[in-house]
This record gives structure tokens, C-alpha cells and sequence, in this order.
């Protein structure tokens, strides 16, 4: 990236400079890879991410039975190991007698949508409003910084339950109600960042190549912040997965006909006495899941942007 | 010289700090000895990485883990520090040897008051009697521990102490900082003072009064100064002698006058000829060719070989002594030993003439 | 001087305040559906008449921005409406619950501080021992852990296999405990009622340590950085070759420094602390403030609803003032 900031002439073209920058996104894949391979925890949150992904991609092939139908003779079930167990159902079923294991495969699809689909906006959102923003400064960035601090004043949970129970209960309110507070974290990191690299000589000297102020911010200040933005979207994607799940265990989050960890936990919890598996093997997806991402995440960062802070 | 300056206070013998690293180990400092008399001011110069500041912390002990002092003996007043326990190693520190640092910001421990900072050191020495004092409050002993802290801002030059007692090092200026450093240094009178580059990270003029203020400690209260910079032409003003150190070891140690006016160790001559001087504009100062050399990586023989004019094949073959020159310097160089410039020298020769 | 800037401070809350309750009304203003329908929840169908009667009570014959100053004016004066759910005002019912709530949170902030100071120092001055390996492993587990499944999880274990603890409420009542503060645990203490005690203690425990959990979890992560950089800083060297002891240079100088960034970590934590209380009150039958929400939304008793994420929101920012003002006593360079 460093070789493209200086080259800046029209007349050597754009085509140049792209061969430059995809050369060195070439190198800096490589340089991933091989990065990677000196975390060997990060390396197996990657894997471990991409066993749910494809097990969510590939639910319907990997088990016979319906999620939402189940054998009412065959009512709370214990896992496999169980000496009343049966391997037909490895984690056992819950109290309508569905297979747990069916059910916990569909429920990544509502998880790693809900946490890819509203980090993704919150990224976008926040990474737009944050350059331009910090680049313009400004009324909009007095306006928008000021709502920024408004939304900071609400704890994150109680925000999204408070707007969950304004909306209502359903797919698209609770992608809303967790971006409506998200994009903040990503807005304060790039507005924040843009406002230093505002400063730096390489964009004083696109300025008096007389590059517009559209094309400094997406071709000279976004591509050095992208790494940092790429971190933070991996270290809240676990948090935005924990609330959907919080959410869905409330009641507030998805609707119960479609099977979500967090609503498995909260039907589990009425037979708690009987059968300690419909509550327990939700959760435990949850914690791997979110554990693999995180541990991802951590890993991303030492490697992309050791210097980025975020608790 | 008079002769309670002919004592001495301080005497290394075949120190050596070691580092382990991935890469193996690092031997920051090397079989160095010198010995320091009660009011002398020895200065040590090397270029940064060469450890001449690890052999100040390896004088109090404070080598950070991994690493630690592999070898030698640190002898001060008479007994070895090295055989000491760690809480008689502790009364030593701040009470008989207390060092100064380069950067007097991140020094200073920002939370606390500076008065609190130098009083600090007096409470852990309890420096100042505390048994005349009236009642369990220890009322007096505080009263006049507060009293000695303001004397000693007062010495070392912090004007109006009373109200700099309670200001807090960010509202310090960098020269206001390091003179703060120097009065925790001082207050409890300590026979021995390292000062690990005091006045690098200041402006010029302020280092000249710094330079100044330690002269007077010294010359006051014949406080023992050992001063380590880069910066040999600093050295020579200030030092009685001074020890030349490259990649961990002693390459010439000798008088101040007779070192600066005549260096005998090629790597001397290079510092000497790479300062830049105004009497003599004009004449191109000469860099030494080439980098510090990598400590995990050195060389069988002269360290220094690779960037050296005088460089030939008997260097690179094995540990060069430190030998005494005609002028009563010592230096690590083959061109004392080999003063009869025998084209044919051998390495094997070396113990005939050691002999 | 620092009275001046904490007064400054103070201040400078007031519109974020004003800022919270705008956006609260404009939240209930802006749901889809009757707004008297909304505001009655559940309270049942109403004739038309009864519905303009309302309609001019809940001043919605007025324009926005006169209701809008209405409603301030009301929540000023510590009016934040009716439930007509449950009949009573919405001020009386979070005031009945509010200490319930507070005692959780109190409970689970000790529990995470408890947990963490001990853990994130010897962590960091112990770096790469097999007890900094187990508790930063412990602590990652504790940050990607959802509060809701951990709460069953421990009522699994230690109520149902082991029976140690109660799975639900805050005291047995058999142990007639004399209401002071509503905090039962300070209260039987207060009283001198040792049954009290440790029942109250016993109820609170699991809530407590679900909740604390994710707390401890990030302060001790955020200490052991924090000193691992304080313990390598020249300060540190210099407190050593002052003489000073390793104790001392680790609790004294290293340990005051380190707690600058924590304590603001601690901030952020309160707001996880007080989302969090919705899900453990939940699990555990906790009858204070996140029980109260949930149960009006389920009512869709948006008065309620409404007040209660006001109050939740007022205090959030109030802990963080809180937590401005002790920064300001941690790090003299900071003049808020």
C-alpha cells in the first residue's frame, strides 16, 4: 500500500496503480497465510468457523429429520451415551421430540446470518459516516458524533430489548435494532482514524495532485483503515451472536417456529430436572462458536493491527 | 588528587549479562572490569547497543528477566553484590548506589506528586532518624523528611520547591524532570551515582546545566559518578577516565587525557574522527564504516574487525586480549600486541607474548 | 479546581440526559398503531368515547413538539407515567423494584472485581505461568460465554445435582427479614439477622457470579495488559533502584498506573452489567427492574417499557460519571 500512495499521476493511469495495489494484496494474502500459520489458535477458530458455516450452508444434507417436526413419543430423549439413549438422536431431542442435533445445525443459519448481516451493516454504516466525518469535520460531524454520544448513553442490551419491543418480534427488527447502536463502535473507530491520516503527507500530496476529495478518502484513506475495520468487524461479530441469542432467549428476537440457540436454552430451562440437554447443547454451540470467533479475531489482530485496542 | 580519591569504592571483575533469545545467547555484556575510586568520575561510551547500559543495571542487580549476570564479581566497598540476598541488595539501592535514566518523563512515575517521588526513597532508607520523634504519629520524622526533600530540590536547582513539591512530572519541563530524577537520586546521599545518558534527551543548553549541576555533586560531596553516553567528546569534558565499550566488551579504558588525546584502539580513533568540530571547519568528518554488529552473531575473534582499517586474518581468529600500550591505556587491539608488525604473525604467538 | 471540573462534568450530562428522554418519546411516538391502543396495552378495548377521553389525556390532540415538552415536564418531576396494565404509575413500580436490581448489580460488580483484581495482577507479574495460562484461558471463556446459558448452567450443578443453592427469589421469607434499604444482604446485616444473612447471600450468590462472570472475565484480561505495559515502564525500574520492594514496586507503582485504562473498562462494564441484569433477573426469578421490563413488553405496556429504559439509560450515564470523576483522582494528567 505504500507504493500506491505515491503514485498519483492520471497520466501513468489508474491501470498501473491497480497492478501495484492487486500485487501487493497478493503478497499481503500470502503474507496472511503464512502469518496465520504461526497462530495456531487463530488457524483453529478459522477452521472451526468455517465447520459451522458449512454445516449451516449444508444443514438439510447433513440431517434426515425436520427441525420443526418432531416425534412426540419420542418426548426428551437423552443424548446418545445415555444408557436410555440412541443414536439415532446423538444430543437426544426436546419436550415436542425433536432432534436436538437437527435443530442446533439450523439454528447456526439464524446465528451466523443475524451476526454477518448486522455486523456487515454496522461495518458499512459506521466506516461511511466515520470517513466522511473526520474528513469534512464540520456540522454533519458535530450532528452526527453528538447522536453517536446519544446512543453510547443506552447499555447495548437494553437498547436493542428497548427497540425489539417497539417493533416487535421478527427477522429484519432485530437485524435493525442491533445495527441501530452498532455502527457507532466502527464510526468512532474510523472517524478517529481518518482524522489522523487526514493529517499525514501522503494525503496533503493527493491534494495537490489535484486528486477530489471523493476519490482521497476511497483510494487513499479507507484502504489504510480497512484492516482496522476488518479486526473490530470480527471481534463483534461473537458480541452481535451473544445478543441475538440473549435476545432470542428473552423471547424478543426470533420468531419461535424457527430454531434459534437462544429460544433451545429458554425451552430447555422449564425441564431442567428432567433433561439437562435441551438447554445445555445450545448453549455449549453458542460458546464454541462465539470462543472460535474471538479466538479468530485475537489472532486477526496480532497480525493485521497489533496496536488496536477494543474490549 | 588528594588521597581519600585513591580508595576504591567499586571494582568489576570479568562481568558478564547474558540474554537467552530464540536466536541463542546474547552476551550484552562481556567480561568487563573496571574499578571506580570514591569520587571519580569514570565515563563509558559506546555507541547505543553496545550494553554499556546493561552494565549499569547489571551494577544494581536490576537485570530484567530472561536475563541475568552470568559471571563475575561486583565488588563494592569490599563485598560482592552478587553474593548479597535480595533484601540486603535493596538497602543498597537508592541508599548507596542510585542511578539516573535518560528519559526523565516516562522516569518519573506519572501518578505521584514529585515531592512524593523523592521522599519515597527516604522513607524506604529511613534515612532520617525517626527516634527522637514525638509519639506513634512519627510527626517529627515526617516534618523533617519533608524538610530534607525541599533542601534537596533546592540543590539540584528546582526553584520554589514548596509549591513544585506537589506538581506532578507532566507539568514539569524535560530539564525540571531530570533535575526531580537527579534529587531522588541524591537524597539519600549515595556513595556512587549512575547516570545512564542524563542529558540525551535534552535540549543543549539544558544539558550543559545538568552536566554542571552533577560536577558540583561531585566536587561537594565527592560523589562517585559513573556517566554512560555516546557522546565521547561530552565524555571527555566531564570523565576522570573513560572506558570505550563495542558489541559488550571493554576495547580501551585508560585515562581521560591520554585516551581523547591518544587513542590507541582503532575503534577510539573512528569515535574521535566522526565528531563533528567547529575549530576545524572544513575537514570532513569521517564516519566508521559499516553497523554494530549483531550480538548473537559475533565473531570468533575482534568484533570490530569487519569495519576496521587496520582489519587483518589474525583478527578473526580468536578472543583479542586487552593488553597495556606504552601509554598506560589498556586496549583489545592486535596492534599493541602485534607492535612489531610481523607480516607473518600467528594467532599461536599470542601466549609468547602474553608471557 | 477539580470541584470546579467535576461540577463542569456533572453539567455536561444534562443534555445527554434531555438527549435520552427525547429519544425515548420519540420511540413510543413513532411505533406503528394507535398510540392509545399502544399506551393501553393489554388494558383492554376501550368505546370510542373513552377513547377520546384519552386521547385528549395523553394530550395527543396537541402537536409533537407540546407533547414532546409535556412528557420532559412530567419526567422532570419524576412523573414517567401510567401503566394502565398493571394500574399503578410506572415511578412507584420501578421504585419498588429498583433495589432488587441494584443489589444484583452491586453483587456481581464485587464478585467481578473480587475475581479479577487478584487473577489480572498475578497474571501479568507471574506472565506465562501455567496460572496466567489457565486464567487468561478461564477469562476467554468468560468473555465468549452467553450470561443466560452460564446462569442455567450453574443452577444445574450446584441446585439441581448438588443442592446447595436456591434456584429462584432473594430470601426465604421463613427467615423474616425487617425491611431497611431493600437491599436484603445490607439489610440483614443492619438488622443483625443472621439467617437473614446467609440466605440472602445464598440467593444472591448464583445471580451474582453469572452475571460478574463476563465482568471479571474483561477487567482481568484489561488489568493483565495494562500492568504487563505499567510493570515494563521505566518508572517501575526506577521505584526498584530506589530500593523499593517487589510488592511495593507491583501494588504501588506499577498497580496505580495500570488502573487507569481498567477503571474505564469497569465503565463500559456497568452498561453490560445493567443489560445483562434482564437476562440473569430472568433466569433466576429476580423480581427487580429486568423482570419488570420483560414482563411489560410481553403486556405491551409500553409506558412501562418506556420508563424503564429511561431509567436504565439515566443510570448508565450517571455510573459513568461516577467513573469520569474516580478517573480524575487516578490520573492527575486527565482535568476531565
Amino acid at each position: 500500500m505504500t507504493v500506491s500512495r505515491h503514485v498519483n499521476s492520471p497520466i501513468v493511469g489508474q491501470v498501473y496503480v491497480w497492478r501495484i495495489r492487486l500485487g501487493v494484496w497478493r503478497r499481503n494474502a500470502v503474507n496472511f497465510v503464512d502469518e496465520l500459520r504461526k497462530h495456531p489458535l487463530a488457524l483453529m477458530g478459522g477452521i472451526v468457523i468455517l465447520v459451522y458455516v458449512l454445516a449451516a450452508i449444508l444443514a438439510p444434507y447433513i440431517t434426515a429429520y425436520d427441525p420443526a417436526r418432531g416425534n412426540l413419543r419420542l418426548r426428551l430423549d437423552p443424548p446418545a451415551w445415555h444408557p436410555e439413549g440412541d443414536w439415532a438422536y446423538a444430543l437426544g431431542t426436546d419436550a415436542q421430540g425433536r432432534d436436538l442435533l437437527t435443530r442446533i445445525v439450523y439454528g447456526a443459519r439464524v446465528s451466523l446470518t443475524v451476526g454477518l448481516l448486522s455486523v456487515g451493516i454496522s461495518a458499512t454504516v459506521g466506516t461511511i459516516l466515520g470517513a466522511i466525518t473526520g474528513y469534512f469535520r464540520g456540522r454533519l460531524d458535530d450532528l452526527v458524533s453528538r447522536f453517536a454520544d446519544l446512543l453510547l448513553a443506552f447499555p447495548y442490551l437494553i437498547f436493542a430489548i428497548g427497540v425489539m419491543a417497539f417493533l416487535g418480534s421478527g427477522f429484519t427488527n432485530l437485524i435493525l435494532a442491533l445495527t441501530f447502536k452498532g455502527w457507532v463502535e466502527f464510526f468512532r473507530l474510523v472517524r478517529g482514524e481518518t482524522l489522523s491520516e487526514k493529517t499525514q503527507e501522503y494525503v496533503e500530496a493527493a491534494r495537490v495532485t489535484g486528486l477530489r476529495h471523493a476519490a482521497i478518502i476511497a483510494r487513499e484513506i479507507l484502504p489504510n483503515i480497512i484492516q482496522s475495520v476488518f479486526v473490530l468487524s470480527t471481534l463483534r461479530m461473537g458480541h452481535m451472536i451473544i445478543m441475538e441469542a440473549s435476545l432470542s432467549f428473552l423471547g424478543l428476537g426470533i420468531p419461535p417456529h424457527i430454531p434459534a440457540w437462544g429460544s433451545m436454552v429458554a425451552a430447555g430451562r422449564d425441564y431442567l430436572l428432567v433433561a439437562w440437554w435441551v438447554s445445555t447443547f445450545p448453549g455449549l454451540a453458542i460458546l464454541f462458536l462465539v470462543l472460535s470467533i474471538n479466538v479468530f479475531g485475537e489472532g486477526l489482530r496480532d497480525i493485521l493491527d497489533p496496536r488496536l485496542k477494543i474490549e | 588528587m588528594n588521597s581519600i580519591q585513591q580508595e576504591i569504592l567499586l571494582e568489576l571483575r570479568n562481568l558478564s549479562t547474558v540474554y537467552p533469545t530464540k536466536r541463542g545467547l546474547v552476551r550484552a555484556v562481556d567480561g568487563v572490569g573496571f574499578s571506580v575510586k570514591r569520587g571519580q568520575i569514570l565515563g563509558i561510551v559506546g555507541e547505543s547497543g553496545c550494553g554499556k547500559s546493561t552494565v549499569l543495571l547489571s551494577i544494581l542487580r536490576l537485570i530484567r528477566r530472561p536475563g541475568y549476570i552470568d559471571q563475575g564479581q561486583i565488588i563494592f566497598r569490599g563485598q560482592d553484590l552478587r553474593g548479597l540476598s535480595s533484601n540486603a541488595m535493596r538497602n543498597i539501592r537508592g541508599r548507596e548506589i542510585s542511578m539516573i535514566f535518560q528519559d526523565p518523563l516516562s522516569t518519573l512515575n506519572p501518578a505521584f506528586q514529585i515531592g512524593q517521588q523523592i521522599h519515597e526513597s527516604l522513607r524506604l532508607h529511613q534515612v532520617i532518624d525517626g527516634s527522637r520523634s514525638l509519639g506513634p504519629l512519627k510527626m517529627g520524622q515526617r516534618a523533617r523528611e519533608k524538610e530534607r526533600v525541599l533542601e534537596v530540590m533546592t540543590e539540584v536547582g528546582i526553584p520554589s520547591p514548596v509549591d513544585r513539591y506537589t506538581a506532578y512530572p507532566h507539568q514539569f519541563s524535560g530539564g525540571m524532570q531530570q533535575r526531580a530524577l537527579i534529587a531522588i537520586a541524591l537524597v539519600c546521599e549515595p556513595a556512587l551515582l549512575l547516570a545512564d545518558e542524563p542529558t540525551t534527551a535534552l535540549d543543549v543548553t539544558i544539558q550543559a546545566q545538568i552536566l554542571d549541576l552533577m560536577r558540583r555533586i561531585n566536587q561537594n560531596r565527592g560523589t562517585a559518578i559513573i556517566l554512560v553516553t555516546h557522546d565521547l567528546g561530552l565524555a571527555a569534558e566531564f570523565c576522570d577516565t573513560i572506558a570505550v565499550m563495542y558489541a559488550g566488551r571493554i576495547v580501551e579504558q585508560g585515562p581521560v587525557d591520554d585516551v581523547v588525546a591518544n587513542p590507541q584502539h582503532p575503534y577510539t580513533q573512528g569515535l574521535l574522527a566522526c565528531r563533528p568540530r567547529i575549530s576545524e571547519r572544513g575537514q570532513r568528518v569521517q564516519p566508521i564504516p559499516g553497523n554494530v554488529p549483531d550480538l548473537a552473531e559475533l565473531p570468533p575473534g575482534c568484533p570490530f574487525a569487519p569495519r576496521c582499517s587496520y582489519q587483518r586474518g589474525a583478527c578473526d581468529e580468536g578472543p583479542i586480549p586487552l593488553v597495556s600500550t606504552s601509554l598506560g591505556n589498556i586496549s583489545r587491539c592486535l596492534l599493541h600486541v602485534d607492535y612489531r608488525r610481523q607480516k607473518d604473525w600467528k594467532w599461536t604467538d599470542r601466549v609468547a607474548l602474553e608471557a | 479546581m477539580r470541584a470546579i471540573k467535576i461540577l463542569e462534568r456533572v453539567i455536561a450530562t444534562i443534555p445527554i440526559m434531555f438527549g435520552v428522554a427525547i429519544m425515548v418519546f420519540l420511540f413510543m411516538r413513532l411505533t406503528p398503531g394507535d398510540p392509545v391502543d399502544i399506551m393501553m396495552g393489554q388494558g383492554g378495548a376501550v368505546s370510542a368515547g373513552e377513547m377520546e377521553r384519552l386521547r385528549h389525556e395523553f394530550h395527543l390532540d396537541q402537536p409533537l413538539s407540546i407533547q414532546l415538552w409535556l412528557f420532559l415536564k412530567d419526567a422532570f418531576r419524576g412523573d414517567l407515567g401510567y401503566s394502565y396494565v398493571q394500574k399503578r404509575p410506572v415511578i412507584d413500580l420501578i421504585v419498588e423494584r429498583l433495589p432488587a436490581t441494584i443489589e444484583l448489580a452491586l453483587g456481581a460488580l464485587i464478585f467481578g472485581l473480587i475475581i479479577a483484581m487478584p487473577v489480572g495482577i498475578i497474571s501479568a507479574v507471574r506472565q506465562n505461568s501455567l496460572l496466567d495460562r489457565f486464567s487468561m484461558a478461564g477469562a476467554f471463556l468468560g468473555i465468549s460465554m452467553p450470561a443466560f446459558w452460564l446462569g442455567i448452567i450453574l443452577i444445574l450443578v450446584f441446585s439441581v445435582r448438588l443442592h446447595w443453592l436456591p434456584v429462584q427469589g432473594r430470601i426465604d421469607h421463613s427467615a423474616g427479614l425487617q425491611e431497611v434499604t431493600g437491599l436484603y444482604v445490607l439489610d440483614s446485616l443492619l438488622t443483625g439477622n443472621r439467617e437473614a444473612v446467609a440466605s440472602s447471600l445464598k440467593h444472591l450468590a448464583l445471580p451474582a457470579v453469572t452475571l460478574g462472570a463476563g465482568v471479571a472475565a474483561v477487567v482481568a484480561r484489561v488489568l493483565r495488559s495494562s500492568m504487563l505495559e505499567t510493570l515494563r515502564s521505566d518508572y517501575v525500574t526506577l521505584a526498584r533502584a530506589k530500593g523499593a520492594s517487589e510488592w511495593m514496586v507491583v501494588l504501588k507503582h506499577a498497580l496505580r498506573n495500570a488502573l487507569i485504562p481498567t477503571v474505564t473498562v469497569v465503565g463500559l462494564q456497568i452498561g453490560v452489567l445493567l443489560g445483562g441484569n434482564m437476562i440473569v433477573e430472568t433466569v433466576f426469578g429476580w423480581p427487580g427492574l429486568g423482570r419488570l421490563v420483560v414482563t411489560a413488553i410481553f403486556n405491551r405496556d409500553f409506558p412501562l417499557v418506556q420508563g424503564t429504559v429511561m431509567v436504565y439509560a439515566f443510570t448508565f450515564v450517571m455510573a459513568n460519571l461516577i467513573v469520569d470523576v474516580l478517573y480524575t483522582y487516578l490520573n492527575p494528567k486527565i482535568t476531565l
